[in-house]
């Protein structure tokens, strides 16, 4: 199986691994990733909060806090929306980072909150058009905090809602000349 | 209808799911100190990575609170005769009552107006009941302690800093629902005082119990998890919270032996969790 | 410019305000007695029902028609002591039993199941009954002597008839099939019943039908 999550058994919360394998593997060939593509993902079950993080790129490795697909009604349950917003979310980026054209900078290099924001919209938006929850009210307040509540940022962020084949570069020059209007 | 609804019976549509008081308390989870950010004194800054989100999950548990302030302020209009006895309700009194349930319904209108621009759904997470039990106390007083003085309180402080937040994040839609909610909210709480000092003028214990039922449940609100065997530790809180709303005392008795048996096994869970921080830093704890 | 100095006449062409009303003070202080007893019931049914009902539009409409009532209640009873009533308690409650046993009945229903019931009993039943009464005093009460009253009523009677569209539109929305509108007539004419037995909000003659007696409580009143 290519997909491994850990631990293997849950004891904090009413997680099953095997489900968990499941939606990431679904979610592996949303993306676009080959479907053999092995990755691991951690679950630190511990902590109810939602910090999601990529690891390691090659191999795949990713991290999230339980919090972070937890089912919003039920605590401790399992929530496979979440899941897949989320690890969606993550290897939606991974793609972008395994993709030379794209020109991502590299893993351990500091990405500003609005740019990281503005990378995230725009690898949900994709996954919105393959089928995922795209959220895109809950996308597009995310995006107005850090770009401000203006029509010029709204123009933004449905340029990277809808955008396809975008470089980093353009991503960041997005963010940046939004946020220049707010000065 | 009867007189005192429980809180199970709080009429819900399929998109509300519940989450009981001692549900939250006997979580084995631990959010670490530096990252604690339960409680109503959060602070929310648009720097915050998560702040957006953090924002939304914080505005559906005031919606929910509204919901269940108005549906608790309707409780006090019906569930006491018109009176001055101890457990009576004065006319004023329940006027202030119906006055707050017009309030808190424009509040409920103003949230879920707040939910559609933050991209939340209603429902979207937990309802947590804790305000309409605390609005369920027998005594008239100690409902408007609780609720009025200590929650409504609370919620003046949320509200300043969601208003703080919305200002530096350019929000203005939030900005301006914050601006009139918390204008209503320090109504509500003078009205709490006003009745507090009216109906306990000649009754220094009604007025004991009632400043005590407030100080439990500010306490119990602004604790984020487990904090130890303190006389803080929200089970011992909740404990006394179900005593001073009259709850029989089998009832109070299962609840603490299922948070027993909750607390035992976080007691373990905690253990193994040091054993294996000791091991992954090398040190001894 | 007009002469200062011309008498004009203390009623204007157009002033058609008369002297006498139907009303001495003291049949208009027992009626506004009985107001403010229905207001009462009507605000804190409302209230104690918010908690009840699972609709969550029908949940906030009633939050805020709570109060609408409340603040009815509150005119009523400072009107009470102009009303040569110092003891405004005396005067608040029921015109009689029969009346007792509605508000019974209309705050019976209680189950999240029961929302048409509760809608229909208040603004079917008991609001359309209020407009009667609140016009017929409004019509009938002397236009000069009884102006605070009028002026009250004008206000409670405006609240009165948006109320009263705010609910006839809930139900509508609720009854989607022949059952439902069978259950909401069949609650409606079980309270009606008790209302009519009642005599009105005020007791018979409440809309000026002074051969008008109480029914026997046990007339024709299905349970
Ligand atoms: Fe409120
Ligand atoms: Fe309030």
């Amino acid at each position: 199986m290519p997909v491994r999550v850990t631990p293997e058994t849950f004891s904090m919360v009413n997680y099953d691994s095997a489900v968990i394998a499941a939606t990431v593997e679904k979610l592996i060939a949303d993306v676009g990733l080959p479907t053999d593509t092995p990755v691991s993902l951690e679950v630190d079950e511990r902590v109810p909060l939602g910090k999601a993080e990529i690891r390691s790129v090659d191999p795949i490795e990713l991290f999230v806090e339980g919090g972070a697909i937890e089912d919003a009604k039920r605590p401790r349950e399992f929530s496979s929306e979440a899941a897949l917003d989320v690890v969606g979310r993550l290897l939606m980026e991974v793609r972008d980072r395994l993709d030379p054209a794209f020109g991502a900078p590299p893993l351990d290099e500091e990405i500003t909150v609005p740019v990281r924001t503005a990378w995230e919209i725009y690898a949900v938006g994709r996954l919105s058009r393959r089928g995922h929850r795209g959220q895109r009210q809950r996308r597009l307040y995310a995006f107005r905090t850090r770009h401000g509540f203006t029509d010029v940022a709204d123009a933004a962020f449905e340029s990277l809602w809808s955008g396809d084949g975008l470089c980093f570069a353009d991503v960041v020059r997005i963010s940046e000349s939004t946020r220049q209007m707010l000065r | 209808m009867k007189h005192a609804l429980p809180v199970e019976e709080l009429a819900r549509d399929e998109r509300f799911v519940r989450v009981e008081l001692f549900t939250r308390a006997i979580d084995p989870r631990t959010v670490p100190d530096d990252r604690q950010r339960a409680g109503p004194r959060i602070k929310i800054t648009p720097d915050r990575p998560d702040a957006p989100d953090a924002a939304r999950v914080l505005m559906h548990g005031i919606f929910m609170g509204e919901l269940q302030a108005l549906e608790g302020a309707g409780r006090t209009c019906w569930d006491f005769e018109t009176g001055s006895g101890p457990q009576e309700a004065p006319f004023e009194l329940k006027l202030n009552m119906a006055r707050q349930c017009w309030d808190e319904a424009r509040h409920c209108e103003i949230s879920v107006k707040l939910g559609e621009w933050m991209g939340t759904e209603i429902g979207e997470f937990a309802e947590a009941t804790f305000l309409y039990e605390a609005a369920c106390n027998p005594d008239p007083v100690l409902r408007l302690t609780g609720v009025n003085r200590a929650l409504e309180g609370l919620a003046i402080d949320v509200f300043n800093t969601m208003r703080e937040f919305a200002r530096a994040a350019g929000d203005p839609v939030l900005e301006f629902c914050e601006d009139w909610m918390l204008a209503d909210e320090v109504t509500h709480v003078k009205m709490g005082s006003d009745w507090l000092r009216k109906l306990t003028e000649d009754d220094p214990e009604r007025r004991q119990r009632a400043l005590e039922f407030q100080r439990v449940v500010d306490k119990l609100f602004s604790l984020g998890g487990f904090r130890g065997e303190d006389d803080d530790s929200p089970i011992r809180l909740a404990r006394r919270f179900r005593e001073l709303a009259g709850f029989a005392d089998e009832e109070i008795d299962e609840i603490a032996g299922l948070s027993r048996e909750a607390r035992d096994e976080f007691l373990q869970h905690r253990a193994a969790l040091a054993e294996d921080a000791r091991e992954r830093t090398g040190t001894d704890g | 410019m007009a002469d200062p100095k011309k008498p004009r006449a203390a009623f204007a062409p157009w002033d058609r305000r008369e002297l006498p009303g139907v009303f001495d003070v003291e049949e208009s202080a027992r009626r506004v007695g009985t107001y403010k007893w229905i207001e009462m019931r009507l605000f804190e049914a409302l209230g104690g029902w918010v908690a009840t009902v699972p609709e969550l539009d029908v949940k906030l409409r009633l939050g805020t028609h709570c109060y609408h009532h409340a603040w009815h209640a509150e005119l009523w009873h400072k009107r009470l002591p102009e009303l040569r009533e110092m003891n405004p308690d005396r005067l608040t409650g029921p015109p009689n039993e029969n009346m007792v046993a509605f508000v019974a009945a209309l705050t019976e229903p209680e189950a999240p199941e029961l929302t048409i019931e509760k809608l229909v009993g208040v603004y079917r039943v008991l609001i359309p009954h209020k407009i009667a009464a609140y016009t017929y005093h409004l019509n009938n009460t002397s236009t000069i002597t009884d102006a605070p009253t009028i002026r009250s009523l004008k206000f409670v009677l405006q609240d009165e008839f948006d109320d009263w569209r705010d609910g006839e539109m809930m139900i509508q929305s609720l009854l989607e099939n022949a059952e439902d509108v069978e259950r909401a007539a069949a609650h409606q004419a079980r309270l009606e019943q008790l209302l009519v037995a009642a005599g009105g909000i005020a007791g018979p003659g409440t809309i000026g039908d002074p051969w008008a007696k109480p029914l026997e409580p046990e007339a024709e009143v299905p349970a």
